[in-house]
């Protein structure tokens, strides 16, 4: 008889056995609750805080008297007001030209896949550089649209020096930045559509309008809702672009709340006030993402 | 074995043992130390690196290691201050803006060291061959008081970068001469004495169009007069305008006299204006970019190496890249003088100026050994033979031992500008509450520079809000 030695499992084995699941995924949410968690949580308790990091002072508890700072600031709303006006505009124009390169690249033809790498490059390059090009671009001394008016009317083209002008500077960066993440969704949607549909719709010689809005918009509704929630947070949160191209010039007309948030926590090192506005923020955010969801779930009801 | 044989293994043995232990003994004596140091990367700190890599052994025999991380100048102070804030403790040392004082004294990041200096008579003597100037500015916190933190590691100040080859052109020098009526300077013994109705003289001048003859040469491109910092970010327009407003009588709000002094009145008197107007007027020789509000140092200066400034007032710290053929296409075309001054009623020239340069200092947490080692490479880096190679290599020296020297002149075309200029520099704010002051003024000059509002409008806000802001902060009572 052979001996097949069957050994009972030890403890240790058969904890492991019964938890596999939770100990494989444990690692991962450690690293979350170190680098995510408790930092958001730390940050929301010294919110309440009167603290600075440039300080020895302890930090004393406050209760909401940082949020009401803040909520009664005028500069703070007056950054709103600008990050608004960024938002507006930026995510609007960055549809328009997303979704009219969507269309463009639905269609076949000679170069097409080639030229769409070339339109993809702008959102795959590093803030940085997109804030440090933009900045030669606008320059009026070399810069190349300069250069370029300046062949025309004989004069440097100072771009920067109004704060409209300046706004509009930096909507273009981002719109060129960003537009081809608008057009990647529009045009995954856009080559959803069944073709059948539209053969349908020619045979029934209904008008290019009503074959839009009957059959492509509900296959592209839900991706553009998507592009305007990601790019609505992004454009709000827009720090880059204005810090590398006007620093947030001229004055303060193009100082997003973001930047400021900057300035609150970097420069001025009002800690706790920085992160009460930081929440804030992350508030605003929330709202809107909530609102996205709102609509999503509506419209999955409808259908 | 015979006696004499035993003896003669006992001495071997005894010695073998005995060089063994003489061996390990003095391994086991030499620490390796490295000191940590964030740098802004510019050439001073560069060059400092050079240094102690080729030169730098430490007396005690450790071995000892200084590594600068060079991190560039726009992003120097968020980086050192989101490390010292964080409490990562990366940094033994670090170079400091001198206004950084306040905030990181009281964030209890920086080392005083009145207590090492007390016990060392070295340092003692270095302090004492410093020049007070920098001392106040680079040391003090508060500032102008006797409590020390900061070493200088390179004293800078603003000069004029001028173009030789245009400037002393012949043809240039004649129709200069009947346009202006008087000579255009050209040596640095002239240029030392313009003043800045000279100054808008050159810019009146130089400004020619493409296609227009400059020094003989028909223009490719359009070429500018003059230019100075007119930037929005950081302090660059601050370190400009205040020269402006200490050489025409006004003044900033005066820390030393806190809780005092005070700043409405002061900050936006009526010298103060006609101070700021003055430096606003000078704008329009410059290039276009200076109507951004980005014109900033990197900007004149690039500007200048890229040969469309006929002269600009700049750091001295960028020159070993204007002389550098690599860097520069004005390279061997560029004298330096002093930075224009203002001419009195009595024809004396007020020279006053915002000093520039950094101290590097020690961090709280560099203790024991490490602290040792940091002080000692500190007095090599500020003895007379290592600070004169510092000068020979491009940097300047703030010890009178060598700026001094018969021989500093010689070592670059600027150091005739520097010594001189020192006693003429004065530094802002070292006040906690610095960046909010700093950042609201330049935000408040760059809508005066982009033609948002005017001088007075614009004192009149930074007045105001340095009234608030620093009697919130008990600095004004």
């Amino acid at each position: 008889m052979s001996a097949i030695a069957t050994t009972k499992p030890n403890i240790i084995e058969r904890f492991f056995a019964r938890h596999r699941g939770p100990l494989l995924v444990s690692p991962a949410i450690l690293v979350l609750v170190a680098m995510n968690i408790f930092p958001l949580f730390w940050s929301f308790g010294l919110s309440f805080y009167k603290y600075r990091a440039n300080r020895q002072a302890e930090p004393v508890f406050v209760w909401f008297d940082n949020y009401i700072k803040i909520l009664s600031d005028p500069v703070v709303w007056s950054r709103f007001q600008t990050t608004a006006i960024f938002v507006a505009v930026s995510v609007l124009l960055q549809l328009i030209v997303g979704f009219l390169l969507a269309v463009l690249f639905e269609k076949q033809f000679p170069g097409r896949r080639v030229l769409l790498m070339l339109v993809l490059t702008p959102m795959m390059l590093s803030f940085v550089a997109v804030g440090a090009f933009f900045r030669y671009y606008y320059e009026p001394t070399f810069g190349l649209l300069s250069q370029a008016i300046k062949a025309i009317t004989g004069e440097p083209f100072i771009v920067l020096q109004s704060p409209i002008g300046a706004i509009g500077a930096i909507i273009f960066a981002d719109v060129w930045m960003w537009s081809p993440f608008v057009m990647l969704l529009v045009l995954a949607g856009l080559v959803s559509v069944p073709k059948h549909l539209y053969e349908a719709a020619e045979i029934d010689r209904v008008s290019w309008w009503r074959r839009f809005r009957t059959i492509t918009f509900p296959y592209i509704r839900g991706l553009l809702l998507l592009a305007v929630l990601f790019r609505t947070i992004e454009t709000f949160k827009l720090f880059d672009a204005v810090f590398l191209i006007t620093e947030g010039g001229p004055g303060t007309s193009t100082e997003t709340i973001a930047v400021y948030v900057y300035r609150v926590a970097f420069q001025y090192f009002r800690t706790s006030e920085s992160a009460a506005l930081g929440y804030i923020l992350l508030f605003v955010v929330v709202v809107l993402t909530n609102l996205y969801l709102f609509f999503v779930q509506r419209r999955a009801k409808e259908t | 074995m015979s006696y004499v044989r035993k003896l003669k293994t006992a001495i071997v043995g005894g010695a073998l043992v005995a060089a063994l232990c003489g061996s390990f003994g003095g391994m086991a004596a030499a620490e390796d130390i490295t000191i940590n140091m964030a740098a802004p990367d510019w050439p001073p700190t560069r060059i400092m690196q050079d240094l102690a890599n080729k030169e730098y052994k430490a007396k005690s025999g450790n071995n000892v290691k200084v590594v600068l991380d060079f991190i560039p100048w726009p992003d120097y102070y968020t980086r050192l201050a989101a490390s010292l804030t964080s409490g990562e403790k990366k940094y033994n040392m670090a170079v400091s803006d001198s206004q950084w004082l306040g905030a990181f004294v009281e964030g209890g990041y920086y080392l005083k060291i009145n207590d090492i200096i007390d016990k060392d008579p070295e340092l003692q003597a270095i302090f004492k061959d410093l020049h007070p100037n920098l001392v106040a500015a680079y040391s003090t916190y508060p500032h102008k008081s006797k409590n020390y933190y900061g070493f200088p590691q390179m004293p800078d100040v603003l000069v004029n970068y001028y173009r030789k080859d245009i400037f002393c052109n012949d043809d240039e020098q004649k129709a200069f001469k009947e346009k202006m009526g008087y000579k255009l300077p050209c040596t640095p013994e002239e240029m030392n004495e313009v003043d800045w109705k000279m100054w808008e003289d050159f810019g009146k001048f130089f400004r020619r169009a493409k296609g227009d003859k400059l020094a003989g040469q028909t223009l490719d491109d359009d070429f500018y007069g003059i230019a100075y910092q007119a930037g929005k970010g950081y302090d660059f327009s601050s370190m400009q305008i205040n020269g402006f407003l200490w050489q025409q009588g006004a003044d900033i709000w005066d820390e030393t006299k806190a809780p005092k002094a005070q700043a409405l009145g002061v900050v936006n008197s009526d010298a103060a204006v006609k101070a700021l107007e003055h430096y606003l007027s000078l704008l329009q020789y410059s290039p276009p970019v200076a109507k951004t509000g980005t014109m900033d140092i990197f900007k004149t200066d690039e500007l200048f190496r890229e040969g469309k400034l006929a002269a600009h007032i700049e750091w001295i710290g960028f020159a070993e890249t204007t002389i550098n053929k690599e860097m520069s296409k004005v390279a061997d075309k560029t004298g330096f003088a002093k930075m224009p001054g203002t001419k009195g009623a009595d024809g004396k020239m007020s020279r006053w100026s915002n000093i520039g340069g950094q101290p590097f200092i020690l961090t709280t947490w560099t203790e024991g050994a490490t602290q040792t080692e940091a002080i000692e490479f500190v007095k090599w880096w500020l003895s007379t033979p290592v600070q004169t190679k510092f000068a020979q290599a491009g940097g300047q020296s703030g010890l009178k031992s060598v700026f001094s020297s018969a021989e500093y002149n010689s070592y670059r075309p600027w150091n005739h500008a520097f010594g001189p200029s020192l006693d003429w520099q004065k530094d802002v704010w070292h006040i906690p509450e610095f960046f909010e002051l700093l950042v609201q003024q330049q935000e408040e000059f760059d809508k005066a520079i982009t033609g948002q509002q005017n001088a007075k409008q614009a004192l009149d806000n930074i007045a105001a809000f340095q009234d608030k802001t620093l009697r919130e902060a008990g600095q004004i009572k």
